[in-house]
C-alpha cells in the first residue's frame, strides 16, 4: 500500500517538472540563507569575540576601592537627616598581597585553562620631546601570551625575549610612532611615584584595538616591581582564561567567597559586547527563519495548486478505494522529497555562497577577509528547520485533499 | 451458491438541502441477484445517478440500509467504505476518469496494487489480459491522455475489472461514446455478467442498451416503478 501511494507520489512529482522545480528552489533558497545567515553572523560574531579578547580575560581579579561606608548612621536610622562634610574613602592596601595563595587556588580549578599575573601602572612615556601617558604592563611572559596570545600580534621583534630582557619594552605600534621610536631605541618612563627609568624597545604589536596600540608598553613582571619597589609577590592583576567564555559565571561565584578581591568577569565589565553579540545572533535566527517561513508559504502555495488541479484524480482514487489517509500520505510524500531534496542542495548551496563570501576581500583590524564558520550542526538544524516547515506546509493542504468528498466532484 | 442475493436496498431515503430540502429517493427497496446484468433509467431527476451512489457507498448521507455481497454498509466509517470499495466494486464512469498521468497500464494497476493481493508481476499479467481482452494491448504503455475517448473509456473497463469485484457499477458508461463504440462495451458487460457472473449496474439514457440488459430498473420522481 506504502508503495503504490510512494509510486503515485513520484509520477505526480516527475510529470509536472516545472512545479516540483519551483518548489524545490524554494527549500533550497531558505535553507541555504539560513545556513549563510547563521554560519556568517557566528563568524562576525568570533571575530569580534577574538578581538575583544585581545585586551581581555574571561575573568579578572584585582583590588577594587573599597566600598562607601561613610554614612553608616543612615544605615542604622534611615528616617534620620544625616549631614557629613567631605568624607574620604581610602584604599589602604594596593594590589593583591597573597598572590602566591590565590594562584595556587587557580591551579587546582580544572575549568581553567590559562592564568596570569600583572602588575599594571600609569606612567609617562618619555622621548626628548614627547611626553605621552600610558600604561605599563609587567607580565609573566609566557603566562600572559597563553592568556592573550599577544604574540600573534607581534609586528617587530620577539614577545619571549621580554623574558629574559629586564631592560626591555614592548610598545604598541601606533605608540611607538607617536614618540617616534622604534626598535633599538632607548626610552625613558616616569610613574606616579616620580621613579623614572630607561628601557630600550625590543619590539612592537598591533592588536588592532586602538586603545591599546596607543598608549600600551609591556615589560617583564620582576623589572615592574623593582620600579614599583614592590615585594616579589606583589602583582596589581590576576586574568584568567577557562574553556568556555560563556560560561564565567559559575567560575566567579566559586572563586568569590575564597578570594578577598574583586573577581569579575568579562560579561560584567562588558555588557555592550554581550549584548552587542546576542543582538546579531538574534538577528540572524529571524533573518533566516522568515526566509524559510516565505520558503515555506511557496510550497504551501504550489501544494494547494496542485491539489486543486488534481482535485478529479483525488476523486478517483478515493472512488477505486484509496482511504483518506492514503491521499494525505500521496501528497505528504510528495512534500517530503521536496523538502530532502530542497534541504540537501540548499545545504550544498549555503556552503557554496559561505565559501564564496569567505573569499571577499575585508581589510580592517586584523581581518583579511570576511569572516565565515562552518560549523555542522548549523547545517543540520537547517535541514530540520526546513523539513519540519515543509512537512507543515504540505500536510495541510493534503488533509484537505483526504477530506475531498468523491461524490461532489465526480457528480460536477 | 445458497444466498444469490448480492446487492440489497431497504427503504432508502435520501434528501438534499440545497437549495431547499427535498426528498430525493422516496424509501426505495430492491434486490439485484448475481450475474444480473441491470439498467438503471429515468428522466434527468428522477434520482436514478444519486441512488447509484447510494449503492457505491461514496454516498453516506442517507436512511435506510444497503447491504452489498451480505456485508452491511450503513453507518460504517469511509475508510473501511474504500476498503470495500477497492475490494468488491468496480467503476466506470461517462467522462472515463482515468489519471492522465499515469500509462493505460498504470490505471488498470492501481485498485489491485492497493489491493495488494497478488504480487506485482501477477498484477502486471492481469492488467495486461484484460488490456487485451478490450483490444488494447498495443496501447499499454501511452500514457492516458494520449489515448481516444473510446480507448480511454476501455481503459475505465478494464481497471473496473482488475480486482475482479463481485459488483460493477457504471455511470452513464456509453453516455460519450459513438454507436460503434457503445456497442463493443456493451458486448464486454454482456459477456462479464454471463461468462464471470459479475453484477452489473449501470445508469443509462440509452434505451437499446437498457433494452438488451436482463432487467430494467425504472426510476421516476424517486421512487421505483
Amino acid at each position: 500500500m506504502a508503495s503504490v501511494n510512494n509510486r503515485i507520489s513520484r509520477t505526480y512529482l516527475t510529470s509536472s517538472p516545472g512545479q516540483t522545480i519551483v518548489a524545490i528552489l524554494g527549500v533550497v533558497f531558505g535553507i541555504s540563507m539560513y545556513v549563510f545567515m547563521t554560519g556568517f553572523m557566528t563568524g562576525v560574531n568570533n571575530t569580534q569575540t577574538e578581538l575583544a579578547f585581545s585586551a581581555l580575560a574571561h575573568v579578572h581579579i584585582y583590588n577594587d576601592r573599597p566600598a562607601d561606608r561613610s554614612n553608616i548612621i543612615q544605615a542604622v536610622y534611615p528616617d534620620a537627616v544625616v549631614n557629613i562634610s567631605h568624607p574620604k574613602i581610602i584604599k589602604y592596601t594596593d594590589g593583591i598581597k597573597n598572590s602566591a595563595a590565590i594562584t595556587a587556588l587557580l591551579k587546582s580549578q580544572p575549568e581553567i585553562t590559562s592564568y596570569t599575573t600583572q602588575v599594571n601602572f600609569n606612567v609617562f612615556f618619555k622621548n626628548t620631546g614627547n611626553k605621552i601617558n600610558g600604561t605599563i604592563s609587567g607580565v609573566d611572559v609566557q603566562n600572559e601570551d597563553k592568556v592573550f596570545n599577544i604574540s600573534k600580534y607581534m609586528v617587530k621583534g620577539n614577545w619571549i625575549d621580554l623574558e629574559k630582557r629586564s631592560d626591555g619594552i614592548i610598545l604598541g605600534s601606533e605608540l611607538a610612532s607617536n614618540l617616534s621610536v622604534s626598535i633599538g631605541d632607548n626610552l625613558n618612563i616616569l610613574t606616579a611615584d616620580g621613579v623614572s627609568k630607561n628601557y630600550k624597545v625590543i619590539g612592537l604589536f598591533e592588536t588592532g584595538v586602538a586603545g591599546t596600540d596607543k598608549i600600551k608598553g609591556y615589560i617583564n613582571i620582576n623589572a615592574a616591581r623593582q620600579v614599583q619597589a614592590a615585594n616579589a609577590a606583589f602583582v596589581t592583576d590576576i586574568q584568567i582564561n577557562i574553556n568556555d567564555y560563556n560560561q564565567t559565571e559559575g567560575l566567579v561565584n566559586k572563586l568569590a567567597p575564597m578570594v578577598p578581591y574583586k573577581v569579575e568577569s568579562w560579561q560584567m565589565a562588558n555588557e555592550q559586547l554581550v549584548a552587542g553579540s546576542e543582538l546579531r545572533d538574534i538577528i540572524a535566527i529571524a533573518v533566516s527563519l522568515t526566509i524559510l517561513l516565505v520558503a515555506g508559504f511557496g510550497i504551501y502555495n504550489i501544494m494547494n495548486m496542485t491539489i486543486n488541479q488534481k482535485i478529479k484524480e483525488i476523486a478517483i482514487l478515493k472512488a477505486m478505494g484509496f482511504s483518506g489517509n492514503d491521499v494525505t500520505q500521496i501528497f505528504l510524500t510528495e512534500a517530503v522529497i521536496i523538502g530532502i531534496v530542497g534541504g540537501v542542495l540548499g545545504m550544498g548551496f549555503g556552503l557554496l555562497i559561505s565559501w564564496v563570501v569567505n573569499r571577499v576581500p575585508f581589510k580592517i583590524a586584523n581581518l583579511e577577509t570576511l569572516p565565515m564558520t562552518y560549523d555542522w550542526q548549523d547545517y543540520v538544524l537547517a535541514f530540520i528547520f526546513g523539513l519540519i516547515i515543509t512537512v507543515i506546509a504540505g500536510y495541510l493542504p493534503a488533509l484537505k485533499a483526504s477530506k475531498i468528498d468523491p461524490v461532489d466532484i465526480i457528480r460536477g | 451458491m445458497t444466498n444469490k442475493i448480492v446487492l440489497k436496498a431497504d427503504s432508502i431515503v435520501k434528501y438534499f438541502y440545497e437549495p431547499v430540502k427535498f426528498e430525493v429517493l422516496k424509501k426505495v427497496s430492491f434486490e439485484v441477484k448475481r450475474g444480473e446484468f441491470v439498467a438503471l433509467i429515468g428522466k434527468s431527476g428522477s434520482g436514478k445517478s444519486t441512488l447509484l451512489y447510494v449503492l457505491s457507498t461514496m454516498d453516506t448521507d442517507y436512511t435506510g440500509t444497503l447491504e452489498l455481497n451480505n456485508e452491511v454498509l450503513t453507518n460504517r466509517k469511509q475508510n473501511e467504505l474504500a476498503d470495500f470499495r477497492n475490494r468488491n466494486i468496480g467503476f466506470v464512469f461517462q467522462f472515463h476518469y482515468l489519471l492522465p498521468e499515469f500509462s493505460a497500464l498504470d490505471n488498470v494497476m492501481l485498485p489491485a496494487l492497493k489491493l495488494k493481493k497478488k504480487s506485482k508481476e501477477e498484477i502486471e499479467e492481469a492488467a495486461y489480459k484484460n488490456l487485451g481482452l478490450l483490444g488494447l494491448q498495443e496501447q499499454a504503455l501511452k500514457k492516458a491522455n494520449r489515448l481516444s475517448g473510446g480507448q480511454q473509456q476501455r481503459v475505465a473497463i478494464a481497471r473496473a475489472l482488475i480486482n475482479e469485484p463481485a459488483i460493477i457499477m457504471g455511470d452513464e458508461p456509453t453516455g460519450n461514446l459513438d454507436s460503434k463504440n457503445t456497442q463493443i462495451v456493451f458486448d464486454i458487460f454482456r459477456e462479464l455478467s454471463k461468462e464471470r457472473g459479475q453484477t452489473i449496474i449501470a445508469v443509462t439514457h440509452d434505451d437499446d442498451f437498457a433494452a438488451n440488459c436482463d432487467r430494467v430498473i425504472e426510476m421516476r420522481d424517486g421512487v421505483i416503478i
